[in-house]
């Protein structure tokens, strides 16, 4: 399958995504409605997988070289994600929000076809290509869903009610999302260094990414003393925007980079 | 009751203050005195550095309930060192950088070290104070280690490892790229005034090789180029269908593309492409376009000649259009090369992108080729990379890997608080 065949497996997928969501946000819920948004959210990503794993067969190289294609893994990820806390911690409007956000990355891909294009170049060739991109995306879609959730925070705050095990199922989420975060960075590390003789050059997509490790650092640490005001929650969102331009925002900043394929 | 700044134990605003002090005064230095000079960190420039940091992390861990080790190792000192880190890599991100510090400054954003931020003095100075913060806080709790803070020590150690051998590694660290002639022997490398620099390593490139995708095809509107004959001119714009055996039809503009044959490594002889594996060789497609307003239907061999002017081959779809190929991309290349070290026994080996060769504190790298002339290019660049440092580097990226797994698999369970 290619990018010609996406909406008609996107866009059903989606629909399935949305459903569970919103039946798992309604208000009565019966033993058969939990049996229905099962159903219909690992049906939507089961598709979406296939539609990926019969995508990668036709282009014969994995598809993480492009934008689109990284947008792919994004949505399943994110569903993924939402789906699996939702069954952990029992969050129903987080099935609904990674929903809705991976349903806003898909349309992009529907509205913004790529070219076929089945080249990829040597330097991409390495076993470490696979993992180092997938790790990152999994680190994205965690810390996604702990901005949707850092989101109600704030909301909680405003009305001086944190609810503080949402509160602690965030941290929960910032930690496995940075253990992510650095481990696709440190493949990426080692890849360079076989590849171009330099682990860390401070190249554009680095520089973000240092920025943006960072900034959850900060989080964490700040964290560790139990603080819980406002302007701790509001690193989250700021950390994800910086997370947001460290994905797509290097070609927006001067200097050439070697993350730059298509 | 109330604390008043600079009054133990210090928070935020003192941490605050303590970090743009260090800043004011890296600025002051870059001022007065332009770029740091990595040549400082030469060895053992990097030791005698190292052996003060010893001494400072294990003078902080002897005397580490006093107050101002608990403030540097601290929380408030942690994060805001890291947001002041943080900023410095903004501005480096959103500014154009010098890959090496000018040796002139001309305007003030140059004589503040905002051109190369990393060799500015407050980068500098604020890299050495995280090193000297993170030592005594990882040296602090190693020295009463429990088995909950492996996870702690991994993270730590590691980052501190690493960034002790990247910081004063980087000065020992040598690179050089190296041209060598198919059948030709180098131990050379030149640089930009045509000196030469002897190296303990030669090189015998016995042969250049390299593998290319099928190309794309695309549509050139010939009255946008009247004076650019269309095989010079890469299509940046517009729609490609990329050849692939596996996809036979596809659709460009207004016409229906159908690839008829497809020969990989073709040569024109007498107007007629054959398969032949010569060097010369490039792709060639037989392609049947329909346009699906009209009904039209042209059929021919489009090639995009590769090295050789007159293997080009366009397909005219009407008085304006033509159908072309692109020139093939590279799918693999490799130096089938015989490294000869001083005093070593000659290795036999195959250099390609991704797969380096190592001999002794060297790295050697496939780099570049004549991109003109692709597969027939006469020459193949190698990188050596000389880097002793190494090896503690990546026992830090090893450490800190170790780090995030426990991370990733623990969450924010398993905390301990430490004072």
């Amino acid at each position: 399958m290619s990018w010609n065949e996406f909406p008609f497996i996107a866009i059903p997928a989606c629909l399935l995504w949305l459903a569970a969501g919103l039946l798992a946000c309604r208000r009565a819920q019966t033993r058969r409605t939990v049996w229905l948004v099962d159903a219909l959210a690992i049906g939507g990503i089961v598709l979406f997988a296939l539609f990926i794993g019969s995508f990668w067969n036709a282009l014969s190289r994995p598809p993480l070289r492009t934008m689109g294609e990284t947008r792919l893994w994004y949505a399943l990820f994110l569903t993924l994600v939402g789906y699996v806390t939702y069954r952990r911690w029992h969050y129903p409007w987080l099935l609904l929000l990674s929903a809705v956000a991976a349903t806003a990355f898909t349309a992009i891909n529907i509205l913004k076809p790529e070219i076929h294009s089945i080249a990829l170049m040597p330097a991409l060739q390495s076993f470490l290509f696979i993992p180092h991109v997938i790790i990152y995306i999994i680190a994205y879609a965690l810390f996604g869903v702990a901005t949707l959730a850092a989101a109600a925070l704030l909301v909680q705050r405003r009305k001086n009610a944190v609810n503080q095990e949402l509160f602690a199922f965030v941290d929960n989420l910032v930690y496995i999302g940075f253990g992510f975060l650095a481990l696709g960075l440190l493949l990426g590390a080692f890849w360079a260094k076989e590849a171009w003789g330099h682990y860390w050059t401070w190249d554009p997509k680095e520089t973000l990414a240092f920025i943006t490790g960072a900034a959850y650092l900060a989080y964490i640490h700040l964290r560790l003393q139990g603080r819980q005001d406002s302007l701790v929650i509001w690193a989250l969102p700021i950390a994800f925007a910086l997370l947001l331009l460290s994905w797509f925002g290097t070609t927006l900043f001067p200097g050439s980079s070697l993350h730059l394929y298509s | 009751m109330t604390r008043k700044l600079w009054q133990f134990p210090w928070g935020y605003p003192e941490s605050a203050l303590f970090v743009a002090g260090i800043a004011l005064a890296g600025f002051l230095l870059q001022l007065t005195v332009g770029y740091f000079d990595f040549a400082l960190l030469h060895y053992p420039g990097n030791l005698i550095a190292l052996a003060i940091l010893a001494g400072l992390v294990a003078l902080a861990v002897r005397f580490q309930y006093t107050a101002a080790v608990r403030w540097i190792a601290g929380i408030p000192f942690a994060v805001t060192l890291t947001v002041g880190l943080l900023l410095l890599a903004l501005y480096m991100e959103l500014t154009p950088q010098l890959p090496r510090p000018p040796s002139q400054s001309p305007d003030l954003a140059s004589r503040l070290g905002f051109r190369a931020v990393t060799s500015s003095w407050p980068f500098v100075l604020l890299y050495g104070m995280t090193l000297i913060a993170l030592g005594i806080t990882t040296f602090r709790r190693l020295i009463r280690f429990s088995r909950q803070d492996i996870s702690f020590i991994c993270n730590h150690l590691g980052l501190f490892v690493f960034l002790v051998s990247s910081g004063f590694g980087a000065a020992d660290m040598f690179r050089v790229v190296m041209h060598v002639e198919t059948r030709n022997t180098e131990w050379r490398v030149f640089n930009k005034n045509s000196e030469a620099l002897e190296l303990p390593i030669a090189i015998t490139l016995n042969r250049f090789t390299m593998e290319e995708y099928p190309p794309s095809l695309t549509i050139l509107d010939r009255q946008k180029t009247p004076q650019d004959p269309p095989e010079n001119k890469k299509p940046s714009e517009g729609e490609f269908f990329q050849i692939d055996p596996k996809r036979p039809e596809g659709q460009l503009g207004d016409w229906g593309i159908t690839l008829d044959e497809y020969l990989h490594t073709a040569v024109r002889i007498n107007g007629e492409y054959r398969v032949n594996p010569m060097p010369e060789s490039t792709p060639a497609a037989k392609i049947t376009a329909r346009n699906r307003l009209t009904g039209e239907t042209k059929t021919g061999w489009v090639c995009s000649g590769g090295n050789i002017p007159e293997y080009f081959s366009a397909l005219p779809l009407d008085e304006r259009h033509i159908l072309v190929m692109s020139q093939p991309e590279p799918k693999r290349f490799a130096s089938d090369i015989t490294i000869i070290p001083q005093g070593g026994a000659p290795i036999s080996t195959v250099l390609e992108v991704n797969k380096p060769v190592a001999v002794g504190d060297w790295m050697i790298y496939q780099y570049g080729y004549e991109k003109t002339l692709g597969k027939m290019s006469p020459w193949s660049e190698m990188e050596l990379v000389y880097d002793p440092w190494l090896l503690p580097a990546q026992i830090g990226m090893g450490l800190m890997a170790f780090g995030a797994l426990l991370l990733a698999w623990n969450g924010a369970g398993k905390r301990r608080s430490f004072r």
